[in-house]
Parts: structure tokens; sequence; C-alpha cells
């Protein structure tokens, strides 16, 4: 009987590959799992101690805490220091981002859409910024920063964050603009568009996905930026960053480090990033796709 | 061929703005005739002014340098009775004004003065570039005003006195001429354009100067914060400067380099308690050495490792030990550590570009440690790896009966390495995720379906479809991450303090704890040269280019 053996091996098989595509999904999802507690665990943790009390600091590590108490998160916003420096965060950093959106897509349209010599060494002069170490230039960006004037201001992080934001935004938004179909731009010209209005009516629009991505990592680089807001604000409490003043945070008790305190401030500076990041989770991978791989 | 309002319009004024732009031609000719012993005059006067601002601008340079402060206190400079060198006119000079603004202001000038010459035939497109020209030098005073003016309110803000407005006007005096001279000669020169010079633009001519304006604020940016601080620390680097003092720095030629690069081998026998017995060992079972020379130890020469060959050792040994075992420690750290990112990362973005449910915000959960600055990630660490029971790592540890007793992550000097890179992989990993996920988002799935119809197993898919296709991505994930963990600074600056230096924190220490400019600045120049040699490496190696 031929065909009860084929139908036989038929069924076997296919139980078999059913027991197969189970296994797989529930590896998958052991997977998954893993890469979850491997991402979400230490924040996690900084979130359950931003909970727990000084004491409990010294004692075995609990998964919860023991005597919840929002007391590290009223020293936070106690005498306004951190919230001062919450608003200098925000404000450097967008307008930082802003900046680097506006002068990066204007380059960028340059290079990457105008015809003009020198355009080739004029890309990997902006490329070469990202050459060196932040901390080789600290001591002649000191001196510039002196000699404008702005040593101690909100102003000495505007001028110095392009250093970091600016290169990646051109180069991103570079290869953006060149992945775009010439036949846009032949068409506002013969409709009469100068080039500049080719790019501010046609092409920066059709841009917009990766203006945001740019946008967002430039916001949270500058967001996190530690050394230049370390040298240049931190002698002048009013105009600290917060990873500065979360850095030089000094507890009710001086003489040991206030980790639950620190770790409230933390849990109050990383959630609108968490949250940026969910939002645009998708803008991230596309924008980076664009820039990284392509380019 | 004629390109629509190609004449009037080049730098992206809407058409139709200025009455009278495009006359007929028949019309312009005439007019041009009637007009043309004045229209010459005007070509003769703008010609002047444009070599006249040129001119100036290198000869107030020249003024500006000679009437500084520091170059007046070198020129006037006597041997006092304290026996201190000479300052060098030319180091002043060059930390003052440095070599790129230099050739600028002269690039400038020259660039005014040959605009004007040309402006004499009428060309207009000569007229275009003068039009750039003259607009962002009057935007460049602007700034400067601008400059001034918060300089003076904010001092005047810090010592609580009252703004001297006197003072104000005096100081933006010139440069407020210079902006109105500038904005004036533009203006008059947008609204006479089309009826004081002729012949025909081009469309590359009019992209060249468009592409110029729109760098010009880049490139400012550029110059300010990227090239001349680099220009600075490779001059000072070649000093003796202290970090923000006042002392006049000298040349002192090598003499940075050679005490940081300088390092001799001997060989050194192990220390024996009894004659032609073992040698003695540490409680940890390492070999205890003999020192190298005394001559040596008094001439600044510290041994950074042994290497055993038998029971003699070769001992290497530098002037500059820390910085020799920063260089060692970070490229430890860089190698491991981007090994693990690149197999985790892999891992983590093969996960996350499979279907299942939840995908979308599994790719954002995957972002958290990425997205969390690294200064509050290295406190966060820090509190883990408590060298209690009262740090998570250890009681988890603890409990799974992995270790007896609680481990001192951070202050054992054998533990800090490979703590850093557990805190590094954790916050990067998901970096390159991403970075991946996006090579791998570009290779077609019916590849693997005419694989898995052919019989090929997971494994055999992955490293004959998945590893080769994803090369490119590879390569520029790890040239990322590579220059990246080279500079680490915040993490060990965090974690370790002073205890556990990283290239950069070395840096850090000596410019800023140690006021030692100048040889901070040569580390600085060694940091870079070595992090080009990579990326050199790199780009070769994985020929990123094809």
């Amino acid at each position: 009987m031929p065909g009860t053996a084929a139908e036989s091996s038929m069924l076997l098989g296919a139980s078999a590959k059913e027991w197969r595509r189970r296994l797989q999904q529930a590896l998958l999802y052991f997977f998954v799992i893993l890469v979850a507690i491997y991402a979400l665990f230490p924040f996690y943790w900084a979130f359950m101690t931003s909970f727990k009390t000084e004491n409990e600091m010294f004692q075995t590590a609990a998964y919860l805490p023991r005597e919840p108490t929002l007391k590290n998160y009223e020293y936070v916003f106690s005498g306004g220091s951190f919230l001062l420096a919450l608003r200098n965060s925000a404000l450097v950093s967008s307008a930082t981002s802003l900046f680097a959106l506006v002068a990066g897509s204007f380059a960028a349209y340059a290079l990457g859409r105008l015809r003009f010599r020198g355009r080739v060494v004029l890309l990997y002069v902006v490329l070469s910024m990202t050459m060196f170490p932040a901390i080789s230039i600290l001591s002649g960006l000191y001196t510039i920063v002196r000699q404008l004037g702005f040593f101690g201001t909100g102003l000495s992080l505007l001028v110095t964050y392009p250093v970091f934001t600016l290169p990646f935004t051109v180069w991103v938004l570079t290869s953006f603009f060149r992945g775009l179909p010439a036949e846009i731009e032949q068409a506002a010209i013969v409709d009469g568009c100068t080039p500049f209005q080719t790019f501010r009516l046609i092409l920066l629009p059709l841009t917009a996905p990766a203006l945001v991505t740019t946008g967002l990592l430039a916001f949270v680089q500058s967001w996190n930026e530690y050394l230049f807001a370390l040298n240049f604000t931190a002698t002048n409490p009013s105009a600290q960053t917060v990873p500065v003043a979360i850095a030089l945070f000094s507890g009710e008790f001086s003489e040991q480090e206030p980790i639950a305190e620190i770790m409230a401030a933390a849990m109050v500076v990383t959630i609108p990033l968490v949250l940026l990041v969910l939002v645009f989770q998708n803008r991230i991978v596309e924008g980076l796709t664009a820039g990284a791989v392509k380019g | 061929m004629r390109l629509p309002s190609s004449r009037e319009n080049g730098e992206g004024k809407p058409a139709g703005m200025r009455p009278g732009a495009a006359p007929s031609a028949a019309q312009a000719t005439m007019q041009m005739s009637a007009q043309s012993s004045s229209n010459s005059l005007n070509r003769l006067a703008l010609s002047a002014a444009m070599i006249l601002i040129g001119a100036l601008a290198i000869v107030l340079f020249f003024a500006a340098v000679t009437n500084d402060d520091a170059v007046q206190y070198v020129i006037n400079w006597q041997p006092g009775e304290n026996g201190e060198q000479e300052p060098s006119l030319l180091l002043v000079y060059l930390e003052r004004y440095g070599i790129i603004v230099t050739l600028l202001v002269a690039a400038a000038g020259v660039f005014f003065m040959v605009i004007g010459w040309r402006l004499r035939a009428g060309n207009i497109r000569q007229a275009y570039w003068a039009r750039i020209a003259l607009l962002w030098l009057g935007i460049g005073a602007g700034a400067y005003i601008a400059l001034d003016i918060f300089n003076i309110l904010n001092s005047a803000a810090m010592d609580r006195e009252a703004v001297d407005f006197g003072a104000l006007a005096a100081a933006i005096t010139p440069a407020l001429v210079v902006m109105l001279i500038a904005f004036g000669l533009w203006h008059w020169l947008n609204r006479r354009i089309d009826s004081l010079f002729g012949g025909e633009d081009s469309l590359l001519g009019r992209e060249t100067r468009l592409a110029w304006n729109l760098l010009i604020p880049t490139l400012t940016i550029f110059v300010l914060v990227a090239a001349r601080p680099l220009e600075q620390t490779f001059i000072r680097s070649l000093t003796d400067k202290r970090f923000a003092g006042s002392a006049v720095p000298q040349f002192i030629g090598l003499e940075n380099y050679t005490n940081l690069l300088t390092f001799r081998l001997d060989t050194v026998a192990c220390r024996k308690s009894i004659s032609d017995g073992p040698c003695d060992t540490r409680a940890n079972g390492s070999v205890r050495w003999e020192s190298i020379d005394r001559e040596l130890l008094r001439a600044g020469y510290r041994t950074i490792l042994h290497i055993q060959m038998g029971d003699r050792a070769l001992a290497i040994s530098g002037l500059d030990d820390d910085f020799i075992e920063a260089i060692i420690t970070t490229v430890i750290f860089t190698v491991i550590s981007v090994a693990l990112e690149l197999i985790i990362g892999l891992f983590m973005a093969m996960v996350v570009n499979s279907k299942f449910r939840g995908r979308g915000a599994m790719r954002a959960v995957m972002l958290v440690p990425w997205a969390i600055p690294t200064v509050i990630s290295a406190r966060l660490w820090e509190l883990m790896l408590k060298d209690t029971s009262a740090g998570i790592f250890n009681k988890i540890l603890l409990d799974l009966g992995a270790i007896d007793a609680p481990l001192a992550w951070l202050s054992d000097p054998s533990l800090q390495i490979p703590t850093a890179i557990i805190v590094d992989v954790w916050k990067t990993a998901p970096f390159m995720a991403l970075l991946l996920l996006a090579g791998l988002q570009t290779i077609p799935g019916d590849l693997y379906e005419a694989a898995s119809v052919d019989g090929a197993n997971p494994l055999r898919r992955f490293f004959s479809i998945t590893l080769p296709l994803l090369r490119p991505a590879i390569a520029i994930a790890l040239i990322f991450r590579t220059l990246d963990a080279l500079r680490v600074f915040d993490l060990f600056n965090v974690l370790f303090g002073r205890q556990q230096l990283s290239m950069a924190t070395y840096n850090f220490e000596t410019l800023v704890s140690n006021q030692q400019d100048g040889y901070a600045s040569a580390i600085s120049v060694i940091i870079f040269i070595l992090i080009s040699v990579f990326a050199f490496i790199y780009v070769r190696l994985l020929n990123v280019e094809s």
C-alpha cells in the first residue's frame, strides 16, 4: 500500500515540521526576553533604587524597595538648581540641534546636489572633523571660548557642540539628498525655480524624515555631552547642564555619595529621552540606514 | 538658451522683486548706451572700493597684530635679573593668531582685490561674486558687533555695575562702520547690478555661488571650533605651555614627545630568597622580579610590564609609564569590547529583525541603554557593581553560587578593565545592533527562501548569506565603534577617576589636574595619530570604498 505509506510519512513530516516551527517560535521568544532583560534590567534597577531609602543602600540588594519613599525625588527638585540644569540642557540641546539642522541641511544640499569645484575636498574636510577625540581640542577650545567671552555661559556649549553634531548631520543629510531622483530638480528648474527655491520649497520637505532623525540624534548627543559642559560651565552653577549637575551632585550627607538621589535625577533625565526614542524608533532606523550604510 | 530669471535672480530672491529687473534686450542696450559714461564711472568706483576693502583688511590685520599686547610684550622684552628665557615672537604669533587665520585673512583680502580689479570689465559674474563677498563681510561685522555688545553687557552684569554706554559705543564703532559700508555697497549693487553689468551667467556659475553661500556657516564653525583648536594643539605640543596660565610658553622642540614615547627593554632576574632555589612568588602566584638598574630608576624609567622567559624576564620600562599603560589599557579595552559588541549587536539585530508580535516596541526597548547618558549609566553600574552584597551583581552571583565572596569589581585592578568592558558593551551594543539592523533590512528575503529550498540549514544560511551581505554594514559599524572606543572618556572618568586611565582620561588629567598644556597637547597628537592609523588599517582591510 504505497498510498498509505506516503500519507503517513507526510503526516509525520507535517507534525515534525509543526514541532520544529513551535520550537523555533519558543526559541525566538526566549531570545526576545533575553534582549529585553539585557536592555532593561539596569534601567529597572535605577528605577527601583530611586525609591529606596539611604539606609537600604548598605543592606543586601533587594529587587523591590523595602520602604518605598519619594524623598529622593523631593530632594532632587528642592532648591531649584536641578530644574535650572534641566532648563539649561533643554535650551542648549534644542538650539544646538536646530543650528545643526539649518547649517547641516544647507551644507548637505551644496555637497550632495550642486556642482562646483572643490566639492569632494570639502566633503572630506567636513568628515575629518570626526577623526579626533574631543579631549584633543579641549585646550584650544578653552582659549577660544575665553577669547569670545563665553566661558561659564551656555553660549560656550552652543559654539562648541557643532564639533560633534554638525559632521554627522552633514554626512547623513548629504547621502539623503544624493538619493533623491534628479528629475525633481530638473522639473523645478523648468518651472522657473532658482536653485535655492528648489532646495527650500521642494527638496527640504522631501528630506523631512532624515531631518527628524538627525535632529533627534543631535539632540541626544548634546543632551548627554559631558566633557565640554564640565570644563566650560562647571564653575558657574547657573549655567550647568544636567550631566554636570548630576556628576557634581552632593547629597544630604556630604561624606557619602547620594546614589539614590542621583538615580532619581537620572530617571527624570532619562525618561523623556526614552519616550523620544520610543516615538521616533522607526525614523531612527530609517535615518541610519540612509546615512551609515548607503553613505 | 535663456534660463528663467537667470540674471537678476542668482541668489534666490523671488522673481519680480526689483522693478524693471528684466528689460528686453533692445531696451537694455539703449539704456546702457545712454548711461554708459556714468555707468562706467560707477563701476570704477565700486571696483576701487572693493580693492580698498581688500587692501585695508590686510593692513588692519597687520596693525592689529603689531598692537597686540602679547606681541608688544615680546617686542619690548628686556632680559631681567631672574634669568628668564627670551620669549619667542613666532610662538606668540602662532598662539594668538596661527597659520589658518592668517591665510584666511590674506585670502579674503586678495579675493576682494582680485574681484575689484576684474569688476572694471563689467562682467556680471564678477558682480555676483562681489555681492556675495560684501554680504558676508556685513554679516561678519554684524556678528562681531553682537559679540562685543554681549561681552560688555555680560561683564557689567558679572561685576554688578551699570553698563558704560560710552565705552560700548566706542568699542563697536569700527565694526559698525565696516558693517554699514558693506551692507550699503551690497544694497546699492543689488539694485543696480543689471544696469551696471552685462554678459551671460551660466547655470554652473549660479550653482557654484549658491554652494559657497550655503557652505560658509558650516565652514566658519569648522575653522572656529575644529581647525583652529587642532592647530593650537599641534603648536602647543612643541612647547612647555601651562593650562590657563599667564606665563609665556617656550619652544622645547620634541621633548614632550620623547618623554612620552621613550621606552627600553632590559632583562631582569627573579628574586630568590634562597640562592639556587625557586623564584619567589606573590600571594596571587605572580613571580617577583628584581627591579631595573638603579641608575635607570634615577633617570626616571619605571617598569610597565614583565614578560617571563624562564627564570629571567624582559622588563619594558618607560619614562612615562602611566601613558604607555593607558595606551595598553585602551587598546585592550577597545579590541575586546568592540568584538563583544559586534557579537551581541549582531545577535540583537537578528532577533529584532525576525517577525514576532511587539517587534516595534522591542526595537525601542533595545535602544534604552544607548539613550541613557554615559555619566548616568556609569553611576548606575557603579551602584550595581558595589563590592558588597549590596551590589546586585554580587548578590546574583552569590545566589547562583558562582562566587563565594563578593568581588570588588571597581577597586580590584585586575577586574577594572573587565568591568569597563561590561559597562561599555551594555551601553553601545544597541547602537551596533541599530547599524546592523539597517544592513539586515537591505538583504532580500527571497534569498533565504531559495537557500532553505536548497536545503541549507540556518547555520549555513547565516554564514553564506547573512554574513557576506552584511559586510558593508559591519565594516561601517566596526569603524564607528573602534574610533569611539579608542576615545573613551566619560566611562573611565566616572568609574575609576585616576585609578585606571584610558588615553583620553590620562590626557584630561594631564591637562586639567596637572595643568601641563604642552605635554597634554603632545598626548593629543599621539592619540590623533594612533586613531588615524587604526582608521587607515580598517579602511584598507575592510575595503570600505568599494
